[in-house]
């Protein structure tokens, strides 16, 4: 493997968008292309993800945003893992990169369910479960990490403040972030008195319906002789899988494909969970970052909550979480997810990222989870 | 080169449906290799990764694992809001989702509950509480 790192990212501001997913994807594209200080032309690659384009009537976006970009005869791929497939498509293009297929390759997420109502962008969610054995019992997808936190609370005495300090820290973050959906912070008590929409969770527990793009460049190392911005080498870049549906898991206390992802990351980087300076992990749902936080080895099973309300994770606690607002209050436009959780660390490395910058940047990480856990990324990024 | 034959599945898809909508039975399959009991359809085992699964009928009868009562609810259940969607362990082996139209507060019920499946041309697997033992709640 080559040292490849991330040399430029961009992402736009998330929640409702005008354009377009392709027009949006284009446009971070070439932002992103011009932070790293390299051209469109040195692009040999285009890893696309764009899930549901088809609920805009586009398949096969990539090379019309690489036409876009001036570069149509670069080949692409759109790469599916439901919540995480710019994560995924991160994971190919270092493949590429770090195997030495292409020396520099774009990775581009963008998502639009705006034009949708509320019904039709749930069932567009609902079909990234098993279909038959899940969506047509009856599943949401709050619904289904709903039953998880049912099981979960049921082992682990969790407190609703638990869960609303991670609701109130995402706000918090979310509202130092030009980025993010919502930017605007919340009480405790705004929390507590959201109606629930799949008991536990309540309104506040669970990320919005949000358009978004973001996209990150990859680079060889010996590629880029001078870098515009303070590249991110990668340590690790791992994907795992896992039984989909919930009737097939013994273990409901967490999710079994960031546990495997974890062990493999850390063991790709020689690092451990203590060497974490900061990190952005897959906050769908308040629930879903007590399960990342322990099946990460932040912390042991069931005291997550615990820590989230005394502050740990909090930007200046020992270990940031979600400074960017997470899922939950940057918003999640599915596909644009698992390439801004890079653009933050990013912005974080090179101190863009204002009043929200964390105390320590050396070592960050990445966790995006498709769907309830049938695929994971985890990423590790470390300053030169 | 050795082509061993494909294994069908005991069931599709499609039947699994029939089953449950228009013969009132729950199908699943038996892996023959290490006894993992799922309702799930597959050509070969989830837990050891063996092609040999048979045809098994579900037991009707099973414990609340997992619920929540669901306010949004997906298209398909527009009219029937707020209803429990459960995770259910099977007696007899293999978990299945499913809900129950009835249970419309988190109040009326606990994991550990005991529910059956009642046969019903509504969508989905339909489970109701279980008059036959009482609930731990």
């Amino acid at each position: 493997m080559r040292e490849t790192w991330v040399v430029g990212a961009a992402s736009n501001r998330f929640g409702k968008m005008k354009e377009s997913a392709r027009e949006s994807a284009t446009r971070v594209a070439l932002e992103a292309i011009r932070s790293s200080g390299l051209e469109p032309k040195d692009i040999g690659h285009t890893f696309v993800a764009n899930a549901f384009g088809i609920s805009e009537h586009q398949a096969h976006v990539g090379p019309l945003i690489n036409g876009g970009l001036g570069i149509p005869e670069v080949p692409s791929a759109t790469i599916e893992s439901a919540c995480s497939s710019s994560s995924a498509a991160l994971h190919e293009a270092i493949v590429h990169v770090g195997g030495g297929f292409e020396d520099a390759v774009l990775v581009v997420g963008a998502e639009k369910l705006s034009h949708l109502d509320t019904l039709a962008a749930t069932s567009y969610f609902a079909i990234a479960a098993d279909y038959p054995f899940e969506t047509k019992n009856g599943a949401t997808f709050p619904g289904l990490y709903a039953t998880l936190a049912t099981a979960y609370e049921h082992h682990y005495p969790t407190k609703p403040e638990m869960l609303g300090s991670i609701a109130v820290k995402a706000h918090a973050n979310g509202a130092r972030n030009p980025h993010a959906h919502f930017q605007k912070e919340i009480s405790m008590d705004t929390y507590l008195n959201s109606p629930m929409i799949a008991s536990p969770l309540r309104l506040y527990d669970c990320c919005p319906f949000s358009d978004g793009a973001a996209a990150v460049v990859v680079a060889a190392k010996e590629f880029v002789k001078q870098p515009a911005a303070e590249p991110l080498v990668v340590r690790a870049s791992v994907r795992t899988g896992s039984v989909t549906e919930m009737q097939d898991r013994p273990d409901l206390l967490g999710l079994p494909a960031t546990r495997a992802a974890a062990a493999k990351a850390f063991r790709q980087a020689h690092l451990e969970p203590k060497d974490i300076d900061f990190a952005e992990v897959h906050d769908c749902f308040t629930i879903a970052e007590i399960f990342a936080l322990e099946d990460l080895g932040f912390f042991p099973q069931g005291a997550a909550g615990a820590a989230s309300l005394e502050g740990t994770t909090a930007r200046d606690g020992r270990l940031p979480v979600n400074p960017s607002g997470g899922l939950k209050a940057k918003g999640h436009p599915v596909s644009a997810t698992g390439a801004s959780q890079v653009v933050e660390v990013f912005e974080q490395v090179n101190g863009l990222a204002g009043s929200r910058a964390v105390p320590r940047t050396d070592v960050a990480l990445t966790h995006n989870v498709g769907a309830t856990g049938g695929s994971c990324s985890v990423h590790i990024f470390a300053r030169r | 080169m050795v082509t061993d034959e494909l294994p069908s599945a005991p069931h599709t898809i499609l039947e699994w449906f029939h089953g449950y909508e228009e013969e009132g039975r729950l199908r699943g399959f038996k892996c023959r290799h290490c006894g993992l009991v799922t309702a799930t359809w597959a050509l070969a085992c989830a837990r050891c990764g063996r092609a040999d699964l048979e045809e098994t009928a579900l037991a009707a009868t099973g414990a609340v694992v997992a619920f929540t009562i669901l306010s949004v609810p997906g298209d398909d259940f527009l009219n029937d809001a707020p209803y429990a969607y459960v995770v259910v362990a099977l007696d007899g082996g293999g978990r299945i989702t499913g809900w129950m139209p009835t249970v419309r507060d988190a109040s009326q019920i606990a994991i550990g509950d005991r529910v059956r499946y009642v046969s019903s041309y509504k969508p989905g697997v339909q489970f109701a509480k279980d008059a036959g033992t009482p609930s731990t709640a």
